[in-house]
């Protein structure tokens, strides 16, 4: 007869290893999400990254990076383009809502100038003065970086926008955008992170990327290209090819050819309050040199993906003759 | 916020519950399970209630365990959803919606006249297909016979996603949130409609209501009114999907009728981009695709 106290310290031992050998069992199904210090760039489902006035808008500092809001140039040029200088923050930020922002150092985007600056909504009320169209500047260091047939292209829009024709961007006309150019559209961008695929989905588009695969060797050339893409720690960076030259780079209408190559990197800043998107543009058949540009977006919550964004075409014609791009149609309808 | 990344790893439990097995067998310290069986006969009542305490304790401690992990773990996740992720494809297209049962889709007088009126509005012209023609949102159920691919992602928590090639259509269908009343989306009718789904067993029901009347059920222009309402319960059955959907709109129905589309598995195959107008991709592949293109250019509908 086994003595019965030495027996239910062998019990104790006993379902103590058990517990230990189940928990063992099942630790790695929980372990791989808790290791990994990926982006988390999915949000839960009614939480997107707004890159327009989508509800309430946070502080600037929050989601806005230093350099761009405190950096003197920055501020310098805001007054330059009307900002009162006691509202450059809010100029800056205003801007932000709708256009590139500068990288932190070389060559930046197409931008507007002095001579017809660009006011979207709210900039307006920080300048106290009407709307107006983008209208590149031309004698920028970043349109010094644009070869010729792409500059005639940049003028004849210029002379359209200041006609007050065609003023509207693409986005606002719900065209498909391609890269980098999806980043300047507002509605808020939504992402599904799967380990083999990223899918961002904003209003009506959607892209996909294909993670830790190398290229095609001739992808058909599309509107968002053959996207790839990588953790670099807590970055997601994306690797785009293959894009159809029907699309524009910025919201200036600056083209491109097929040989564009875009690389983004995606980072999420300030405890989950911000996404850091920023990017690199190289075309060779566009650009002397490759140039990059940020388009900060901040956390909206309570707000899923919305219809409104995403029926762009419907009841969008061109009703007082603005000379507005067509809405993208079907003239036979297949299905 | 914290979010899981990953599948949902339905096929990582076999793989769970075979090392729970394993160390099962492996606390016999290699005795055959028929020799640990037969040992558990011979035993004395203090002892078999001392292994019986063993087992307890574990399971206790494991069950805890499973419980202490915070919820829409990927345990958890394994444990109560079927994994419907993946590419799929339909091999037919239906420009009329496939009846179960055959037959035609039981109108009433109402809905016969509207029906009617459709048809030949989108004959003459005088009625414009204004979702194919700018490419807007289906409805239910016309999206579900579309002849592209789609993708089903069950994330991100909370949702489950269907990303269509066809028009780019984005489907976020929230996980057991309330459908509005008819009361409530009568006031903004929509194209994609409102949505709410939950999991039953091995299938996801799916409900919709709200659809505004820009929006057929088929691409013949069958009708519906503002008291469509439709569920769809959504499985997996090998390498195809199902969606079983029922209609229910009795302002123009003698009653609530069904309609079965099948996909296949196809995760070899990715999403293209898609704009409205270009040319898409080859769909040889599905039956009724070429019937319906050649009746359309000869300007004549289903």
């Amino acid at each position: 007869m086994p003595n019965p106290f030495r027996s239910s310290r062998a019990v104790t031992a006993g379902a103590l290893l058990g517990a230990v050998s189940v928990a063992a069992a099942l630790l790695p199904a929980q372990g791989a999400d808790n290791a990994s210090a990926i982006p988390q760039l999915m949000l839960p489902r009614t939480s997107g990254w707004a890159g327009g006035f989508t509800g309430r808008i946070p502080p600037a500092e929050t989601y806005l990076p230093d350099d761009y809001l405190h950096n003197p140039a920055n501020i310098q040029r805001a007054i330059a383009l009307g900002s009162p200088p006691d509202k450059a923050t809010a100029f800056l930020q205003s801007r932000s809502l709708n256009e590139y922002i500068p990288p932190a150092g070389g060559i930046g985007p197409i931008s507007d100038g002095p001579e017809h600056p660009f006011y979207n909504n709210p900039m307006r009320a920080v300048v106290g003065k009407n709307g107006t169209y983008r209208v590149a500047d031309l004698n920028s260091e970043a349109a010094k970086n644009v070869m010729p047939w792409a500059l005639e292209a940049l003028k004849k829009q210029n002379a359209l926008a200041l006609a007050e024709k065609n003023g509207e961007t693409r986005q606002a006309r719900c065209w498909e955008l391609g890269v980098p150019n999806i980043h300047e559209a507002p509605q808020p961008l939504y992402f599904i992170q799967t380990p083999k695929e990223v899918v961002m989905y904003q209003g009506h588009r959607a892209r996909h990327v294909y993670m830790n695969v190398p290229h095609s060797r001739n992808p058909e050339a599309s509107w968002y290209g053959e996207s790839v893409g990588h953790y670099e720690g807590d970055t997601l960076v994306v690797d785009t090819i293959g894009q159809n030259d029907k699309t524009f780079v910025d919201g200036y209408r600056t083209p491109h050819t097929t040989q564009l190559h875009v690389v983004e990197r995606f980072k999420v800043v300030n405890d989950g309050k911000g996404l850091d998107v920023s990017f690199t543009v190289d075309d060779p058949g566009t650009f002397y040199k490759p140039w990059s540009a940020r388009r900060p977006r901040y956390l909206v919550t309570d707000r899923p993906l919305n219809e409104e964004d995403t029926i762009c075409s419907a009841g969008n014609e061109d009703r007082f003759n603005l000379g507005f791009d067509p809405l993208p149609h079907a003239d036979t309808p297949d299905f | 916020m914290r979010v899981g990344v990953g599948h949902p790893p339905a096929p990582g439990l076999s793989a769970v519950w075979g090392r729970i097995i394993f160390r099962f067998l492996l606390m016999h310290r290699g005795a055959s399970l028929c020799e640990s069986l037969k040992n558990y006969g011979r035993m004395s009542w203090e002892a078999l209630l001392a292994r019986a305490r063993v087992w307890l304790c574990a399971t206790a401690a494991a069950a805890l365990f499973v419980a202490s992990l915070p919820a829409g773990s990927p345990v958890h996740a394994a444990a109560a959803v079927p994994d419907l992720s993946g590419t799929y494809w339909a091999n037919v297209y239906y420009p009329k919606v496939p009846v179960t049962g055959g037959g035609d889709p039981p109108l009433n007088p109402a809905g016969q006249a509207a029906y009617r009126k459709n048809q030949q509005g989108l004959r003459d012209g005088s009625l414009q297909d204004p979702v194919r023609k700018l490419c807007l949102l289906d409805g239910i159920p016309r999206l579900l016979s579309t002849p592209y691919p789609f993708q089903i992602f069950q994330f991100p928590p909370g949702q489950v996603t269907f990303v269509h090639e066809l028009n780019n259509q984005v489907r976020a269908v929230p996980l057991n949130e309330p459908l509005p009343t008819y009361e409530k989306s009568i006031i903004n009718l929509t194209y994609g409609g409102y949505t709410s789904g939950h999991y039953e067993g091995d299938t996801l029901v799916i409900q919709s209501n709200g659809f505004n009347d820009q929006t057929f059920l088929d691409s013949s222009g069958l009708p519906h009114s503002d008291q469509l309402m439709t569920t769809e319960r959504v499985r997996k059955i090998g390498n195809q999907l199902e969606d079983l959907v029922t209609i229910h709109d009795p302002a123009y129905y003698t009653r609530d009728f069904q309609a079965r589309y099948v996909y296949q598995l196809r995760n070899d195959v990715r999403l293209q981009d898609y704009a409205c107008g270009d040319k898409h991709r080859d769909l040889s592949s599905v039956r009724g695709v070429a019937e319906v293109r050649a009746a359309r250019a000869q300007k004549r509908f289903p």
